[in-house]
């Protein structure tokens, strides 16, 4: 178990003394330089200052409020304040107010990194994405139905869902509409218009034609219910003329209800590319007191690969959201989703796990689209084994980037801290 | 006995150096402030405030303009950001951000999508195009942030997006879907860092397409960092018939959850205050700056 030790308990080491001569002469040097150089810096602390109107002819806080010699940053002087004119006394209450702002800030932002850090990036409790529970349900959205720039039809909502909004190859969104009043009853909704298109770059030509959508509430091509007053179109833009096209298509539909003319439009962000298929079959293993979970690809376009997968326990509780982020070369690979001993002790899950709804895609900095979709692994992925809860390691996650960040933030909270000390209560 | 004169001046002369040196890469704190749609600074420029305001007014101790064009595609343009970042914000260096608007979308797109990657530590010195050299050609993993501050944030998208009242086609455009921002990244990895919001409430103008309570360009669903995937209403505690945008990480009325590491640091109760900066660190813009200027150090 990695305990962490608070980096109050870190204290420099003395310099040696054959050098502490020359270091010392260094550092008055420097110290001198850096003074003139923060002096005319309007954004250090006393610039902070400034703009909390601090009376101008006031001294700074460090020669105003501390008679002590120039102490390091994170040593509290102990050089008593007081007595102190009623000036001086209302600037040390204002101070002091700052410094324990500061103090609750630096606190705030060690315990979330604390909190956050018992894990790895890589596997997370669930509860910590409330909104990636389940990815591929519709994006659902309630609008008003207007034109640009118009009024709002009161009383009337248009319900719509779009079933993804990144896509791949031959992959397709599933769009819904209807209009309803605020008591939920469906309105009669005309489908004026339909039409798709490539969303071109300012200054480029379209490369492709527009597509006519077909959208309707008949029980076909995608529609659920006929008659239901639930209007569905399907986009998949490499069988509607933009299977070349890498770029947002975009859906534009021109309404009308009893005379009053609404938009709307839905964008699918495509990639025609294939980055990588799926292998079957996920590959466990226990590995140093975590679960590490193997999801294979054959893998066609090397570059970062972000993927990420759901964990329930045997009882169907959500558990962990298990990731993957790093660069991978062409060929087969296998996309480590680990789920962590210390969760899995936080947890207390019933075994056997399931990682299911896993989604992933190929990254491409500085770019866009910025992704290549591989194709959606909904549903149950892959069931492990069972295991004891012995098998798991308590311990926490431990990294150098753990080290600096919590050595960092802590001495935010010593220095604050003594500032505090020093200038109250 | 002069070569020994010569070689102790020489000595001290290194040692001065050597001592200016480790003082001057010694840990040194940064300000980032990240723009939004619009834009106006000179990109990879960092001294460039015009999208804020005055260059003089006080914003954090060594304030940095991280210009972006606020025209293109946060994907396209994101590389200003980590550009940004790895300059100021790797090796013994660290960072406070700020973020306006599309700001939003860009550092949690940086921070999500590139956040546990390798990073080369930099030196804290841009070229013209914004980009700084190695130090010792060594990595560390992700950047070196201490928190987020978010006026007006776009994260959850705007709805003068969504309804064709922005010009659509403007890349950005795209990008401010409520559907497509709320599904560019995940908005919980934030890799531990806390996102502290600032929310506006002064906006009348599009109150009837932005849901609840708005600053003219962004509802408090978005500047509120309310996580789904899909905008709501939200409102001031004042507003009966509309769910609270609770303060801090609670969940809002109704229930809807924050975004994970997101934090309502201030809700506009008294609707005093909108989108805009006006060049002169206004609107929204106004409570992040006194923040940094009070906690950036």
């Amino acid at each position: 178990m990695t305990a962490w030790r608070g980096p109050a308990r870190r204290r420099p080491r003395p310099p040696s003394r054959g050098g502490a001569r020359w270091a010392t002469i260094g550092s008055l040097a420097v110290v001198a330089l850096v003074a003139w150089w923060l002096r005319a810096d309007p954004d250090d602390a006393r610039g902070a200052a400034t703009v909390t109107a601090l009376p101008a002819a006031l001294p700074s806080e460090s020669t105003t409020l501390s008679a002590a010699p120039a102490s390091s940053a994170t040593g509290a002087s102990t050089v008593p304040l007081r007595p102190l004119s009623p000036l001086g006394e209302a600037q040390r209450r204002e101070q002091l107010a700052l410094w324990q702002a500061r103090l609750a800030r630096a606190r705030s932002a060690l315990e979330a990194y604390q909190t956050a850090a018992r894990y790895p990036h890589e596997s997370r409790p669930i509860e910590e994405h409330p909104d990636q529970v389940h990815p591929f349900e519709p994006v659902a959205e309630d609008r008003p139905l207007r034109m640009p720039g118009g009024s709002v039809t009161q009383g009337v909502h248009l319900r719509t869902t779009q079933e993804r909004l990144f896509a791949s190859g031959a992959e397709a969104s599933r769009i819904t509409l209807t209009l309803h009043d605020d008591a939920g009853r469906p309105l009669p909704l005309r489908i004026v218009r339909a039409v798709m298109k490539e969303v071109t770059p300012p200054g480029r030509t379209a490369t492709t034609a527009e597509y006519r959508m077909p959208v309707n509430d008949s029980g076909e091509q995608g529609d659920a219910v006929a008659g239901d007053g639930i209007f569905t179109a399907v986009m998949q833009p490499a069988t509607q003329g933009f299977g070349a096209f890498a770029g947002t298509v975009r859906l534009e539909m021109h309404l009308d209800y009893a005379g009053q003319p609404g938009f709307i439009y839905f964008d699918l962000n495509y990639s025609p590319e294939l980055a990588a298929t799926w292998i079957p079959g996920i590959r466990e293993a226990l590995v140093n007191g975590s679960l590490e979970l193997y999801a294979k690809a054959q893998v066609r376009m090397p570059g970062r690969y972000v993927v990420s997968g759901r964990v329930d326990d045997a009882r169907g509780k959500p558990i962990a959201l298990v990731q993957f982020n790093g660069e991978v070369g062409a060929g087969p690979v296998e996309f480590r989703l680990p789920v962590f001993g210390r969760l899995v002790h936080d947890a207390r899950p019933a075994f056997p796990l399931t990682l299911r709804d896993v989604e992933a895609f190929l990254l491409k900095p500085d770019t866009f689209p910025d992704r290549v979709m591989l194709p959606r692994l909904a549903g149950a992925v892959h069931t492990t084994r069972s295991y004891a809860l012995t098998a798991f390691s308590p311990a926490e996650w431990s990294s150098e980037e753990r080290d600096r960040y919590l050595a960092e933030l802590g001495k935010d909270v010593s220095e604050a801290e003594a500032q505090v000390t020093r200038l109250g209560p | 006995m002069i070569r020994r004169s010569i070689a102790r001046a020489l000595l001290v002369a290194t040692l001065c150096i050597a001592g200016l040196t480790a003082v001057v890469s010694h840990a040194t704190n940064y300000t980032l402030w990240i723009n939004g749609r619009g834009g106006g600074g000179q990109v990879g420029n960092h001294a460039d405030f015009t999208y804020w305001g005055p260059a003089t007014t006080a914003a954090g101790i060594n304030k940095k303009a991280v210009n972006w064009d606020g025209y293109n595609r946060i994907a396209t343009t994101n590389g200003n950001i980590r550009d940004a970042l790895d300059c100021y914000c790797t090796g013994t260096n660290w960072c406070y951000v700020a973020a306006h608007s599309a700001g939003n979308l860009q550092i949690g797109y940086a921070l999500a999508m590139y956040g546990t990657s390798a990073r080369y530590k930099k030196n804290a010195t841009p070229n013209s195009a914004g980009q700084c050299g190695n130090t010792d050609g060594t990595t560390q993993t992700g950047w070196n942030i201490k928190w987020v501050d978010i006026a007006g944030g776009a994260g959850g998208g705007s709805e003068l997006a969504d309804s064709g009242d922005w010009l659509l086609t403007e890349p950005l455009v795209s990008d401010l879907k409520t559907s497509t921002a709320r599904a560019l990244y995940n908005h919980n990895s934030t890799t531990g860092k806390w996102f502290y919001m600032y929310a506006g409430a002064a906006g009348t103008l599009y109150s009837f397409v932005l849901p609840g309570q708005d600053d003219e360009a962004i509802a408090y669903h978005s500047s509120g960092g309310v996580s789904g995937s899909s905008g709501a209403s939200f409102c001031n505690p004042s507003d009966w018939f509309c769910n609270d945008l609770k303060l801090g990480t609670a969940a809002n009325e109704g229930g809807r959850a924050k975004w994970s590491y997101h934090s309502v640091a201030f809700r506009d109760d008294t609707e005093a205050l909108n989108h805009y900066t006006k060049g002169n660190w206004g609107g929204i813009v106004s409570k992040v700056r006194a923040d940094m200027a009070t906690n950036a150090k």
